[in-house]
């Protein structure tokens, strides 16, 4: 669904991600890991049309996106889900989500979309008339997500879904993800520790320093030394 | 005495109805998209000037009409402006101060252009609504009233299209947040440049509302366009709530001030209400920090 090769990114005269190549097959799980600060948003950011200096290839469906601003991706199906939630904090819930259905692909889909996400997270309904910036981490995260789904994405880029967040709604946040991908959708999510989310990928990749270090199954992941090393210490 | 103050608080109340209405404009696009429009005075006094066409050279003689032509070419003509003047300069470094001059060329084009045009001397609108009528001991014009429900009416409406609108939500979701309303895909360019538009359409319809009461002159927007920047920030800087207080604030404090020490006396009031505000409250009535 998405294949990217030799991808560069910089911000302003900072390189960040050198020579990235990676794929991502549709209906699949794939998780990227990596340390702070070593580029995962950034990748993530070049993919949906968030980035401004971006080099390379990145092909969705047969087609070369690079270089396309997320207002035209957003409606081509590619959809960012921000690791800081990135909400609008004087909207109410339900006004988020309506926003989340702003580009013209989502917009017949909207009444749909908006029932298919309350019947996800039934919190948000309940709290549908509250304004996003009362509400807690959890919930904002939870908005966020439910957000990305309003844009009737066919490929979603999650940043961080569990940084910040108690073991049980990281669990929650597992547990989503794994039904809207099981409902069809591509998901690619990046995470710094392995975590939870690591036993739903389809594929693992690391990235470190800007490159990929690693690409294979969580079980060839888990036989790695090196990757031991920087995840787990051991 | 007694109907000498009410006639200070109507005047203070339709002069603040119709600040409300230009200074929400301005607030909007600096809260927006953080542009300081040095030209929005001028583009009031196109309001008037593009009345004063339609009434004298066309012979329209109805409000309704003026107000309907008049709306539709202050839409258009704020949404190129932007497009081409201020839209390029985003893309540079300093931007915010490079729009604040090319709006004060823009400024000084137009004003000149009216002199050119239509010459230095005053020109007047016909009264909206003539008449009076009493209430009690004191009168009140109808054209008051008119202009003091148009103006009010233009902001429910703003309001409404802020609220109820597609193109409205994402003017909101811009200001509140440009990064999450560049995810959710909303064409940030465009906009600014309606947000432009629509701040011109504000104070050009102001333009006609006083214009009625004030003349129209060349050099007659500068007056409103330090009106409109004392009042938004004095209501807070991108707060649409803190500037109507602080233009029925502004409207009230000119008329008592100029009821009681002369005309002269408003601005320097303005500026010492200002300054004292800001030197509390450096944020403005109801701005935010940083």
């Amino acid at each position: 669904m998405i294949k990217i090769s030799k991808l560069d990114a910089y911000y302003d005269d900072f390189h960040v991600l050198k020579n990235v190549s990676m794929e991502v097959k549709k209906g699949q799980i794939v998780v990227m890991l990596g340390p702070n600060g070593h580029g995962k948003s950034t990748f993530l950011k070049s993919i949906c049309g968030l980035v401004n200096k971006v080099t390379g290839h990145i092909e969705y469906n047969g087609e070369n996106i690079a270089g396309l601003g997320a207002e035209k991706l957003v409606n081509k199906g590619i959809t960012y889900i921000a690791e800081n939630r990135e909400l609008f904090p004087e909207m109410t819930v339900l006004e988020n989500l309506k926003l989340g259905a702003y580009s013209k692909a989502a917009r017949p889909y909207e009444a749909t979309n908006l029932e298919k996400v309350f019947s996800l997270f039934p919190r948000l309904k309940e709290r549908k008339l509250q304004l996003a910036s009362t509400m807690s981490g959890g919930e904002a995260r939870m908005l966020a997500i439910a957000r990305g789904l309003m844009s009737n994405a066919k490929f979603l880029a999650i940043d961080e879904p569990s940084l910040g967040l108690q073991p049980n709604l990281r669990d929650e946040v597992g547990r989503i993800i794994r039904e809207i991908n099981s409902q069809g959708m591509t998901v690619l999510v990046v995470e710094q520790n392995i975590p939870q989310i690591t036993e739903l990928a389809d594929k693992l990749y690391v990235l470190e320093e800007g490159r990929i270090s690693f690409e294979g199954t969580k079980d060839e992941a888990l036989g790695n030394d090196h990757l031991k090393e920087i995840f787990l210490g051991m | 005495m007694l109907i000498e103050i009410m006639d200070v608080i109507i005047s203070g109340l339709i002069n603040g109805s119709v600040y409300a209405l230009m200074a929400v404009g301005l607030t909007l696009i600096y809260g927006v998209s953080k542009a300081f429009n040095f030209a929005y005075g001028s583009f009031y006094s196109m309001g008037g000037y593009i009345a004063f066409l339609l009434f004298g050279v066309a012979y329209f003689k109805n409000y309704l009409v003026v107000f309907c032509l008049a709306a539709p070419v202050l839409l258009v003509f704020g949404f190129f402006i932007e497009k081409l003047l201020v839209a390029p300069l985003r893309k540079r470094d300093d931007w915010e101060i490079k729009v604040m001059m090319i709006t004060l060329g823009l400024a000084l084009f137009l004003d000149n252009s009216y002199q050119v045009v239509f010459g230095a001397r005053m020109k007047s609108l016909p009264s909206i609504l003539e008449g009076a009528f009493e209430v009690g001991d004191f009168i009140l014009s109808y054209q008051d009233v008119v202009i003091f429900v148009l103006s009010i009416g233009g902001i429910l409406l703003f309001r409404w299209f802020l609220n109820n609108t597609r193109t409205g939500m994402s003017v909101r979701a811009v200001a509140q947040n440009p990064a999450g309303a560049q995810i959710v895909g909303i064409p940030k360019e465009f906009v600014f440049a309606a947000t432009f538009a629509i701040s011109t359409v504000m104070v050009g319809m102001g333009g006609i509302l006083l214009a009625q009461k004030y003349f129209v002159t060349p050099g007659g927007g500068w007056n409103i366009l330090i009106k409109a920047w004392v009042i938004t920030a004095f209501g807070g800087m991108g707060s649409i709530k803190g500037g109507l207080y602080a233009a029925f604030i502004v409207g009230m404090l000119e008329a008592f001030v100029g009821w009681q020490f002369g005309m002269n006396w408003t601005l320097i009031a303005l500026f010492a209400v200002l300054l004292t505000t800001l030197a509390i409250r450096p944020q403005g009535l109801m701005g935010k920090w940083g």
